[in-house]
């Protein structure tokens, strides 16, 4: 099976790499037309450009595609996909009987419009960029206000800026309008990666590398599409990015400091200092105290140490950025073996040597925004790419090129050369604008296609592509942590749709904040109504990651993640059956069940099927819920269906 | 280089690109069965270790105390230190600080005679079963960095932990376990957190278990309130049956889905018998000093431990240490108070982990590493305390196929810097590995572009250790 994968893939690989100069995703992007079709091919089918590229592939190698998928598999589908949250049955039964031709497209309009579209689409930059509120290692600091990032990231997807504008103003906001607080937060971009602070002797060579290296890895693979980290040590041993290329890279980003900006007004800064300094000064004694403390002193000093913490107010209004403080620019040097001290040559900013084609900007006095605007051309090789695949492995689980933050030589290959650059022709031509994407996407044939489609040749297809990397059906796939939870929350009735503000801190059990070394920093909101927010509002802190999150392939936080894992094991049927937030909401969801009209069970199984899987239970399913009911408490019915496989995943 | 990239890339492009990418992918081929947790074939022949127990000492346990005696230092003890031993950088003392010798006593045990200090008296009586590592090293001489590189091999965080990374590479032999269990300090939390123990990049089903103490061990392994067990099968037979009535004929990942339920339930149902140490006997029980003070905590821990690498666990974790650096083993102030408070929970555990796996067979299959992320200073601080020290420190092996009775490598006179026979971190990796029959190069899984492995650069296995 692994093999035939390979083979696709590389045959691909290889035929593209061939009629380029240098690596394909190097070079300039080709300008493919749409393949037409003979007599013989079922090119009825082809609806968009998309069908057209689709199409052509899985002709070249005897496959067809599936036909449509019904109208409840359609939006229950699309609302996950554009909204991550489930239709309402009410939604889906317009839908399903809506008469009109446009129906179908009229949906995608109204889920592209909605404000959950940024919530779920912002997940994903979000997972890219690395995204936490607190600096990890020892201290795990909270950074000031960086729960505005997410909310600008979410704005920018619902207002469907431009990439160029974004991507600009994440690399150089701070320098577009100087004092802009909203394009300060943008350039909190930089401040994402985790930051290694320690008491006593400070190594500040050591440390600043160690910014430097975060900063720079993350422009290499959230724009680039490239893991320039290889290049800290030696030359890239697979792309053209060498060593020099790497520091040149950095020396982009060596005047970027850090920058808190309290936003509150003087006054309100100067009582809230008057209350902090005594607390704090009371918090260090006693932690002195404590620490050579014993026995019933201890204990005692141990209490009054949490109910100082417990009288801290809440952090001042603020925000995280970076500033450029050209007097204190990093000297850059290219270092062997990625040392510090080990200094080579030192290096000016320089655009990477295999990307210096066309007209290249001056780089001058803000070398941030001289980067900025190189990646943001419309013209340059990879970003349009780049950005074009990410959005492509959103909608169906896998990338034109599978490694989406890898568009060198050792990323997977591309599957289809020419759709991946006639999409992202047309993205440059739609402004960088991320909805006629989706739009194209969504709308095409190829999306519509049934997931498990039941045709003769299925056996036949499974043979030729058994990963399905050329779309001969839809792709299913799991539900994310986040998908799962707010779906959980929503079908319970309970999902509190607030948008936005200071990220939301969740009860956990003790012995999990326990694990922080800290434990005083996990402060639970107290408002319980908060803590039924949409997961993307919940803290992202980097030491303690709730275990619902965790056991379904949320990432960690500490790297980049262009793609989640979508794992199978037994401790995610243990959260869904003994967990506390499953059981609670079963609860809720029970309620919720016995408020409708009507105590017949038949009528409590097919409300509960509709509400999690968008569909009517089948005569054999309702006949065992039925069964069910009649002997066990409605509430461990309840708890089974948020365990059902037709929950879970998405056809 | 360019011609040499070009050569690679060309290479690449034909056969060569084929089978690169064959032989990268094969480990993820391997674990990719649709039971990710299957038990699996080690890659060399001749495996010794099955599963592993990592004693860690939180907080870094200072080698001048327990295994490398250093009479030179007693000599020199209140001075600075000699130019000719060179630099060193810790992370509070500074230049002006005075070498500060040992008050204790060393001597010979065993047929093998190796060195032992008074701190581990129980410990002494095993030592031929041992080998001490004296010349052990790594990058980082602050907590938490030191820490993620102990655990994964990188002083940055979000890289898998040895435990997950060994998981993923030979799957699980329990049916009814998780396969990587930490059981934390109950004293508090370590600098490096959560994220030291974790799977990082790797499928959430190789991420650790973490054990606590009380009632409800493994999290989500009880039924919730109200709810009996012959309800929850009742629940459990319905769940089956409604997924086994949509499912498509042939669909692995469905299926798969499902037999996860069956694993749950068989957890929950088997699992807390596993946790219970009250079948064990009044002799084994005190033999690890469980109901006595100070070895009651870690007693119990190592006790569970030998209980779950009997019940077919991989990897367990027992931490010694945490909360603030006086409860671990983080002697800033004053060694001789801390580290004969942190040995005497710990001698006594450890020595019968060690007497009690060997008594069963199973000390053969199970490797058992002893150690913390650094040792500590020559040089005081605070009058009697040590600082954080990463250039050369002791940590020790035992089982899994490892020769015991012999000292490995040694540090300068002054236990600065480790000279004989190097050991970092990698090192030890690439030997754990190599006990379990595992090759640093083919434990390896795509992320971002990169082929990770537990070890940045490659390790070399600690020669003479078999």
């Amino acid at each position: 099976m692994q093999g035939q994968k390979l083979l696709v893939l590389c045959a691909s690989f290889c035929g593209a790499a061939t009629g380029y100069a240098d690596h394909w995703s190097f070079a300039p992007r080709t300008q493919p037309t749409a393949p037409k079709f003979a007599e013989g091919v079922p090119r009825d089918w082809v609806r968009s450009s998309v069908d057209a590229f689709v199409l052509a592939r899985l002709h070249e190698k005897g496959l067809k595609p599936a036909p449509s998928a019904d109208r409840r598999t359609l939006i229950r589908r699309l609302s996950f996909d554009l909204t991550g949250l489930p239709p309402t049955p009410k939604e889906i039964d317009a839908f399903v009987q809506d008469p009109a031709a446009d129906a179908y497209e009229r949906l995608v309009e109204r889920l592209l419009a909605s404000p959950h579209y940024g919530e779920r689409w912002a997940q994903h930059w979000l997972d890219v960029v690395r995204y936490a509120e607190s600096e990890g290692f020892e201290y795990d600091n909270v950074m000031p206000g960086m729960w505005r990032y997410r909310d600008y990231v979410i704005r920018s997807f619902n207002d469907d800026k431009p990439f160029d504008r974004f991507l600009i103003e994440q690399l150089a906001g701070d320098e577009r309008k100087p004092g802009d607080a909203d394009l300060q937060v943008a350039a909190g971009f930089h401040r994402l990666g985790p930051v290694r602070r320690n008491a006593g002797n400070q190594n500040v060579a050591f440390s600043r590398n160690e910014v430097l290296t975060e900063m720079t890895d993350a422009v290499g693979m959230v724009f680039l599409g490239l893991t320039v980290g290889c290049a800290r040590c030696h030359d890239h041993r697979f792309d053209d990015f060498t060593h020099e290329d790497y520091y040149r890279l950095q020396a982009f980003l060596a005047g970027a400091q850090e920058h808190n900006v309290i936003l509150a007004d003087a006054k309100t800064k100067a009582k809230w200092e008057a209350v902090t300094a005594p607390l704090q000064k009371e918090i260090q004694d006693l932690k002195r105290r404590i620490s050579t403390a014993e026995g019933a002193d201890k204990e005692r000093w141990q209490f009054e140490l949490k109910a100082a913490q417990s009288k801290l107010p809440p952090p001042l209004s603020a925000l995280c950025t970076v500033r450029e403080v050209e007097a204190e620019r990093s000297a850059i040097h290219v270092l062997r073996r990625g040392m510090p001290e080990k200094k080579g040559q030192r290096v000016d900013p320089e655009f990477p040597s295999a990307l210096q084609k066309g007209n290249l900007p001056a780089i001058g006095k803000n070398p941030r925004t001289a980067l900025a605007h190189w990646l943001a051309h419309p013209e340059h090789p990879l970003t349009a790419r780049v950005m074009v695949n990410r959005i492509w492995h959103y909608h169906f689980g896998r990338g034109l090129v599978a490694t989406p933050n890898d568009f060198g030589v050792n990323g997977s290959g591309v599957s289809h050369p020419e759709l991946l650059d006639h999409l992202a022709n047309e993205f440059v031509r739609h402004g960088m604008r991320l909805k006629p994407m989706h739009r194209m996407i969504v709308l095409s044939n190829t999306y519509r296609q049934a997931g498990a489609p039941q045709h003769a040749e299925v056996a036949m297809a499974r043979a030729k592509d058994p990963e399905n990397l050329l779309l001969w059906h839809f792709p299913r796939r799991r539900l994310s942590a986040e998908e799962l939870r707010d779906a959980m929350l929503t079908v319970a009735g309970q999902l509190n749709l607030k948008a936005g503000g200071p990220s939301v801190v969740i009860p956990l059990e003790k012995d999990l904040v326990g694990l922080l070394y800290d434990p005083a920093q996990w402060k639970v909101t107290a408002d319980v109504r908060e803590h039924d927010r949409r997961s993307i509002y919940l803290i992202a802190k980097r030491n303690l990651r709730p275990p619902f999150g965790q056991v379904f392939d949320q990432p960690d936080l500490q790297t980049s993640c262009s793609r989640r894992e979508s794992s199978t094991h037994a401790l995610q049927a243990l959260e869904l059956t003994n967990g506390e937030l499953a059981n609670r909401l079963a609860k809720a969801f029970l309620k919720r069940l016995e408020q409708q009209p009507g105590t017949d069970p038949a009528r409590i199984v097919d409300d509960a099927f509709l509400l999690t899987t968008g569909r009517l239970p089948s005569a054999k399913e309702r006949e065992r819920s039925i069964e069910f009911l009649r002997e066990q408490p409605a509430r461990e019915f309840a708890l089974a269906m948020f365990n059902l496989n037709a929950f879970l995943y998405v056809d | 280089m360019r011609s040499r990239r070009d050569f690679l890339r060309r290479s690449f492009c034909g056969f060569g690109n084929l089978a690169l990418l064959a032989m990268l992918q094969d480990e993820a081929a391997r674990a990719q069965t649709h039971d990710p947790l299957a038990p699996r074939p080690p890659h060399l022949p001749n495996a010794k270790a099955k599963s592993v127990i990592f004693l860690f000492m939180a907080g870094g346990p200072s080698h001048l105390e327990t295994f490398d005696p250093k009479p030179l230092l007693n000599r020199l003890d209140g001075q600075p230190r000699p130019a000719e031993f060179g630099e060193a950088r810790y992370q509070q003392i500074t230049g002006d600080a005075r070498l500060l010798g040992s008050t204790r006593r060393f001597a010979r045990h065993g047929q093998s005679g190796t060195v032992v200090s008074d701190l581990f008296p129980h410990l002494a009586t095993c030592i031929d079963d041992i080998a001490v590592l004296r010349s052990c090293h790594g990058d980082m001489v602050v907590h938490s960095a030191a820490q993620y590189e102990l655990f994964g091999g990188r002083t940055v965080p979000g890289f898998p932990s040895m435990g997950s990374w060994i998981v993923y590479g030979l799957g699980s032999e329990s049916r009814s376990l998780p396969a990587y269990i930490v059981l934390p300090d109950p004293q508090g939390a370590l600098e490096a957190g959560q994220p030291m123990y974790m799977h990082g990049f790797l499928p959430a089903v190789y991420q650790p278990t973490m054990l606590r103490g009380g009632p409800q061990p493994v999290r989500n392994l009880n039924l919730p309130p109200g709810v009996t067990l012959a309800q929850r099968r009742e629940t459990m037979r319905l769940i089956h049956n409604l997924n086994a009535a949509s499912l498509p004929a042939g669909d692995e990942e469905l299926s798969a889905r499902i037999r996860s339920y069956e694993l749950a339930f068989r957890m929950q149902t088997e699992a807390p018998r596993m946790f219970d140490l009250s079948g064990e006997t009044k002799q084994t029980q005190d033999m690890y000093g469980v109901g006595a003070e100070p070895t009651d905590d870690y007693g119990r821990r190592c006790l569970l431990a030998r209980r779950l690498v009997e019940n077919g666990v991989r990897f367990i974790t027992v931490v010694a240490g945490g909360g603030p650096a006086n409860m671990q083993w983080d002697a800033h102030r004053d060694v001789d108070e801390n580290h004969g408070r942190m040995a005497a929970k710990v001698d006594r555990p450890i020595a019968a982990l060690l007497r009690d796996l060997k008594q069963r067979g199973l000390l053969d299959s199970t490797l058992v590493v002893w150690g913390g992320e650094f040792g500590r200073s020559p040089e005081a601080q605070d009058g009697r305390g040590r600082d954080h020290h990463n250039l050369g420190f002791s940590m020790w092996l035992a089982g899994g196929g490892v020769k015991g009775g012999q000292t490995i490598g040694a540090t300068d006179a002054i236990g600065l810097r480790a000279v004989e026979e190097p050991i970092h971190f990698r090192d030890l990796h690439t030997t754990i590995l190599h006990q379990l029959g595992l090759d640093q190069d083919r434990l390896s899984y795509l992320h971002l572009g990169r082929q990770e492995r537990l070890t940045l650069v490659h390790g070399q296995v600690i020669r003479g250790i078999v």
